[in-house]
């Protein structure tokens, strides 16, 4: 790629005054807001932060809220890179409905997806009566928490990949093919290296909202304290109590984990210049279409 | 290994790519398939390489109905036309990767991939970049890799897509000449996709011309060349002047030339003919007998020169370029202006396309 085209023309005062926007809203509605967190949480001294933070509960929200992120992440990342696969190397009948699918969480708003989970296994739901005399609670237990942040964390990796994938088309694998390899060797060697960086870029975004969702688990969560609370809810029940200073501790460790997934998506943009293209426009470059002549 | 196809017919949708192909390849030979862009070259050879599958007919190799092996089974050696290098691995594990995969107790020894690869690395000349990636490569050089790449499994079959497509001119007719010379070392069969003619003729003894999906011609070169099956083959064989047959008193004209013989050899009756004619097989002189016409532009550059010319026609002078050598542009002094007159050596006639 060349520098040169990438880079927008140079000159004019009306450059400096667009930048100088830009930046004040983005200090505005970010850089404050971010200074803020940490300005209160500190408020009171770093001895009352650390306390907020090493409170049995906030350890239990913090522990549930890692809970959450190491199921749903890797199960959401195994179901994107096989979505992407399907959708970038194959024509199938259905392929645009499975797409419409993925986008299906993004769509949805996150309580309304939180409501669902509990029609479907709360005690009145469609399969409360079963659960219940099995002795198996989903809806304002673990489980439930989980499969609320798998649906909303679902499109991620997937987004991110097919367009990816689509951009490299289907000759590597077919030279692999042609070389002997079988359909996981070919997986393994030659598909996955291909798409590493995009794939890492995927899973920290998904990260990312796993641990900070909140809609959809505050609904399912039932808000029990050391039991069902993760970090974002646990920030609310402080807050709603007046505890300003603890809520804010809280809040200050899902900030550096947005400030650190912010720094290691900037780390995997310069590693990987591809990635810096906007989805659409991979998309459009992607052979989609077979090239025959 | 000896490749037939029997009635292969593949369509992706509503577009008929390859249609009703029958086709023999001896073993040994170099082969190109030649045409215009969608004329149905690459589908064919990913049908034999086995990457599609018909929708009808066969594809025999070695005289075995192989339609539905798998790549794998068919012992081809797949060059893509932007190489498909695998681009997080060095040259030397592009080349080591057919042999890395193979199961336990088919793969060689540590050793004999390492000697192996390096062996090919010379036989393509890229001994000195075995460490290094694909994107730190030339064209040219990415090229050779992917066909190292291929070589490595000991391929029965070399299928290559448009192996020169993507290089600039003077490497191409380096690569061209270099393949040649692989090919008569190696004698595996091979088959090539290409859209220029130039190359075709260089490089491959047979020649498949393609069009609309379907064999327009088989044959050597030389065959194709002079005596093409179609006006469509003699239009893409290289540059061609085309006249409208004049009649008079039923009988058949090209310029003051009496054709009507040669129509009737041809069976084109009295439907709308036309004749094709190579620059190089215009003759200009300046005798009483022939085509008089007049000299419009001169380009004398290289070995050969270029004329265009007016000849004399009824309603309006039919525009005309010839060739001739240096020497012999020399030796008969034309200028922009001069009237002369056309011998027309070689030239046929076809029933008018259009």
């Amino acid at each position: 790629m060349n520098a040169a085209l990438r880079e927008p023309p140079r000159g004019g005062t009306g450059n400096i005054w667009l930048t100088l926007a830009a930046l004040s809203f983005l200090g505005l509605f970010l850089a404050v807001p971010l200074i803020v967190v940490f300005s209160e949480a500190l408020s009171k001294g770093a001895g009352a932060y650390l306390a907020a933070i090493t409170n049995p509960l906030a350890l239990a929200a913090v522990r549930l809220t890692l809970l959450v992120a190491a199921v749903s992440v890797p199960l959401n990342c195994i179901f994107g890179i096989a979505a992407a696969w399907a959708i970038a190397k194959f024509e199938f009948r259905g392929k645009s409905a499975l797409l419409t699918l993925i986008d299906l969480p993004f769509a949805v708003s996150p309580v309304i997806a939180g409501l669902v989970f509990i029609l479907l296994f709360g005690n009145n739901g469609w399969f409360g009566g079963f659960l219940m005399r099995h002795d198996v609670r989903i809806v304002f237990a673990v489980p439930g928490i989980i499969l609320a942040t798998i649906f909303v964390t679902f499109p991620f990796v997937a987004r991110e990949l097919i367009p990816v994938m689509q951009a490299q088309g289907k000759d590597d694998e077919e030279t692999a093919l042609s070389l002997g390899a079988t359909g996981w060797q070919t997986f393994w060697r030659v598909t996955l290296p291909n798409v590493r960086w995009g794939l890492l870029y995927g899973v920290l975004l998904c990260n990312a909202r796993a641990m900070g969702e909140f809609g959809a688990v505050s609904v399912v969560s039932g808000h029990i304290r050391g039991l069902t609370n993760t970090m974002p809810l646990h920030v609310e029940i402080l807050y709603n109590e007046y505890n300003i200073a603890a809520a804010f501790a809280v809040a200050s460790l899902l900030a550096l984990l947005a400030l650190l997934t912010l720094a290691a998506k900037s780390y995997l943009e310069w590693r990987q210049p591809e990635l810096r293209r906007a989805p659409t426009q991979a998309r459009s470059h992607g052979r989609t279409l077979r090239e025959r002549s | 290994m000896s490749i037939s196809l029997r009635g292969v017919s593949k369509q992706f949708g509503e577009f008929a790519a390859v249609t009703d192909v029958d086709l023999d390849v001896p073993s040994g030979a170099l082969l190109a398939l030649l045409g215009p862009s969608g004329c149905g070259k690459t589908t064919l050879l990913r049908l034999i390489a086995g990457l599609d599958s018909p929708d009808r007919g066969q594809v025999l190799l070695d005289g075995h109905d192989a339609t539905a092996w798998p790549i794998a089974k068919r012992k081809v050696g797949f060059v893509f036309q932007h190489y498909a290098l695998f681009r997080h691995m060095t040259v030397f594990e592009n080349v080591a990767f057919g042999l890395r995969i193979k199961a336990r107790r088919e793969r060689p020894s540590s050793a004999a991939i390492t000697q192996k690869v390096g062996a090919l690395l010379e036989l393509v000349q890229l001994s000195a970049t075995a460490d290094r990636f694909p994107s730190q490569l030339s064209g040219g050089q990415r090229q050779r890799v992917a066909l190292a790449r291929a070589l490595a499994v000991d391929p029965e079959l070399l299928l290559l897509d448009e192996p020169f497509g993507a290089l600039d001119a003077q490497v191409r007719h380096e690569l061209r000449r270099w393949l040649r010379r692989l090919h008569d070392e190696l004698h595996v069969t091979s088959i090539f996709v290409t859209h220029d003619q130039q190359e075709a003729i260089e490089v491959a003894d047979h020649i498949v011309v393609l069009r609309g999906g379907r064999v327009e011609q088989v044959g050597a070169p030389g065959d194709v060349y002079d005596a093409p099956a179609s006006d469509f083959v003699h239009r893409f064989l290289g540059q061609v002047n085309e006249v409208a047959v004049t009649r008079r008193d039923g009988r058949a004209y090209l310029g003051p030339m009496d054709i009507t013989e040669a129509m009737s050899r041809r069976s084109i009756g009295s439907a709308a003919a036309i004749a094709l004619i190579r620059p190089h097989e215009i003759e200009i002189g300046h005798s009483q007998e022939g085509w008089p016409a007049t000299v419009l532009a001169v380009r004398a550059i290289g070995p050969i020169v270029r004329l265009d010319l007016a000849a004399e026609a009824r309603p309006a002078p039919v525009l005309l370029e010839a060739e001739m050598s240096r020497e012999r542009f020399a030796a008969a002094a034309l200028q922009v202006g001069d009237s002369v007159t056309l011998q027309i050596r070689q030239w046929q006639v076809y029933a008018d396309p259009t």
